[in-house]
């Protein structure tokens, strides 16, 4: 197991800026290629850099992300896959220049900011990576993703590295440093990450129809806002006693939030809201009935064909 | 809350005037503090002990109308004209604002000729544009006017002064709302419970309906089997379609 010798936080003041859409196409990209990894795994993109086998078939990805540097905002937009060489360990680059040739006809404002990999942590290994991209971009980013799924995480297992020089035992060396960073998401974006997340039900509750998604959707928003009001009360209870010193402004804004409410209690709202509570419950009978009603004519089909001994005789027909 | 923000840097401003100064210089503090045009919250000022002192002597005039900006109106300075000084423009306007915050903490839907009185302005127009220009682009207010049926509906209102006892009255308003709140919860728990039991119940029931089908076919298949061929091809055709 090789030292990891990495800072806890990076110095350099940049902001970073993350897009949705690179997590997703890393995740694409590793997700493909372990399942394209059927039994026997030939290891032709797992990492064995410096003779660690990956045993548990995890695979590791790599390619590049692209954005925008305004300034001290860094903002990543985009990435796109590259392939890396076991021999030279280093990332395919004649590849590389021809893909950033065609980004840049479309995108012109895009560079390369860095590189991207999976893995739980960064290794050493990756320097050498780094280093080799340092030509194109003077200081890039390593954007590293966890495959692994931790259900207990809340966090997005991507954590960004940047690399510094940094004096250790008296040797200068560039060594990783994290970097925190925010989403940001495009209209189209936010679309898409809402969509896959109302797929299934955040919290692993069995809500087994889309109703109860929905109501518990609903729930934990009440709940959040409940705690919320929760706090407010303790507060003014402590202020009362004498606990607290009294702070007026905050005590205004507390009274002006209160006259907000009751919030639905006017008289147009109950008559627009029976309104529809009833075009609901009709438009529901309806359906009902009209389902009942298909049934019965196909029992009627059903009984006349099973039990029509009698027809084409003339005189009675059978029982409709 | 916008306002807070703004009224910050003035109120601290004033208390330090205040607090360096006694007596009756303080009242030309309070005129200016009280024609200020972003200055709503008067409360920090009474706090200070300086102000306090103020009480019982000659120049409680001006801590009444202090403590008038802060917690009165328009009709309680109308009508006790008398115990407070006279006030220039500015003043009336602050006063006439803080009345219409007032008015906004009773009801949410205000009618035009309350505020008419209550704000002493005899037409419509009038009205309007303080309401327009004075209240709501100064942030103290938000809403709708409606003028056919003459309302003016509050959304949102700035928060005044605190009287002694509406610290009780928040609290319990407090603890009303997380009452029903926590009602809400429980009763959106139940109604998933519910959800959940009854596609249960109906997945259930459409397994037990299959399952006597599959039965049904395999009696009925059994039984032709058994039967000799030479039935009339009418009844073959029934049954078959009585399975279908």
């Amino acid at each position: 197991m090789e030292i990891k010798r990495m800072a806890s936080s990076s110095s350099s003041g940049l902001t970073f800026k993350l897009h949705p859409l690179v997590i997703v196409n890393i995740s694409d990209h590793y997700t493909r290629v372990k399942s394209q990894l059927n039994p026997p795994p030939l290891t032709s993109t797992s990492a064995t850099v410096n003779g660690v086998e990956n045993q548990q078939q995890a695979p590791r990805v790599y390619g590049c992300v692209i954005g925008v540097q305004r300034g001290r905002t860094v903002e990543i937009f985009n990435s796109f896959e590259l392939l890396y060489d076991p021999s030279t360990h280093s990332l395919d680059r004649p590849f590389l220049k021809k893909k950033q040739e065609l980004y840049k006809k479309v995108f012109p404002h895009f560079y390369i900011l860095g590189w991207y990999s999976t893995g739980s942590d960064a290794q050493e290994s990756d320097m050498h990576i780094h280093r080799a991209l340092m030509d194109i971009n003077e200081s890039p980013l390593y954007v590293l993703l966890n495959p692994a799924i931790n259900p207990t995480q809340k966090d997005l297992p991507v954590t960004i590295y940047e690399s510094e020089l940094h004096v250790i035992d008296g040797i200068p060396q560039l060594i990783f440093v994290r970097s925190s960073y925010t989403i940001e998401t495009v209209e189209a974006e936010r679309i898409s990450v809402d969509h896959v997340a109302h797929l299934k039900p955040s919290d692993g509750g069995s809500a087994a129809t889309q109703l109860a998604a929905h109501l518990t959707g609903i729930h934990s928003a009440i709940k959040m806002l409940n705690s919320r009001i929760r706090v407010l009360h303790h507060y003014l209870v402590g202020m009362q006693k004498g606990d607290i010193p009294c702070e007026n402004s905050l005590l205004r804004q507390v009274s002006s939030l209160l006259r907000r409410l009751p919030a639905i209690e006017s008289e147009k709202f109950q008559d627009d809201f029976l309104m529809e509570y009833n075009d609901t419950l009709l438009i529901t009978y309806l359906a009902m009935f009209t389902n009942c009603s298909s049934t019965m004519n196909e029992l009627v089909d059903k009984f006349n064909t099973a039990y029509d001994r009698h027809s084409r005789r003339g005189g009675r027909t059978a029982f409709i | 809350m916008e306002i807070e923000e703004k009224q910050a840097e003035v109120i601290d401003h004033f208390v330090k005037q205040v607090s360096a100064q006694k007596g009756s210089a303080l009242g030309s503090v309070f005129v200016e503090a009280t024609s200020h045009p972003s200055l709503f919250a008067f409360s920090e000022i009474l706090a200070v002990p300086t102000v306090a002192e103020l009480e019982g002597t000659d120049n409680s005039v001006h801590l009444e109308m202090l403590r008038l900006f802060a917690h009165g109106t328009w009709s309680d300075y109308k009508r006790n004209s008398g115990k407070f000084p006279q006030l220039v423009p500015d003043q009336v306007l602050k006063l006439k604002q803080l009345t219409v915050l007032t008015l906004a903490e009773t009801k949410k839907v205000l009618s035009y000729d309350q505020l008419m009185r209550e704000l002493d302005v005899t037409n419509v127009r009038e009205l309007e544009d303080f309401l327009i220009n004075d209240c709501m682009y100064a942030g103290l207010v938000r809403g709708k006017l409606d003028q056919l049926q003459r309302y003016f509906e509050v959304q949102f209102a700035a928060g005044r002064d605190l009287r002694p006892g509406q610290l009780g009255s928040m609290i319990q308003t407090l603890s009303n709302w997380l009452a029903t709140s926590d009602n809400l919860l429980v009763t959106i728990q139940d109604k998933i419970k519910w959800a959940d039991t009854m596609s249960e119940l109906d997945k259930k029931h459409r397994k037990e309906l299959e399952d006597r089908v599959m039965e049904v076919k395999k009696a009925v298949s059994v039984k032709t089997a058994s039967r000799p061929i030479l039935t009339s091809k009418g009844s073959m055709k029934s049954t078959l379609n009585l399975v279908e």
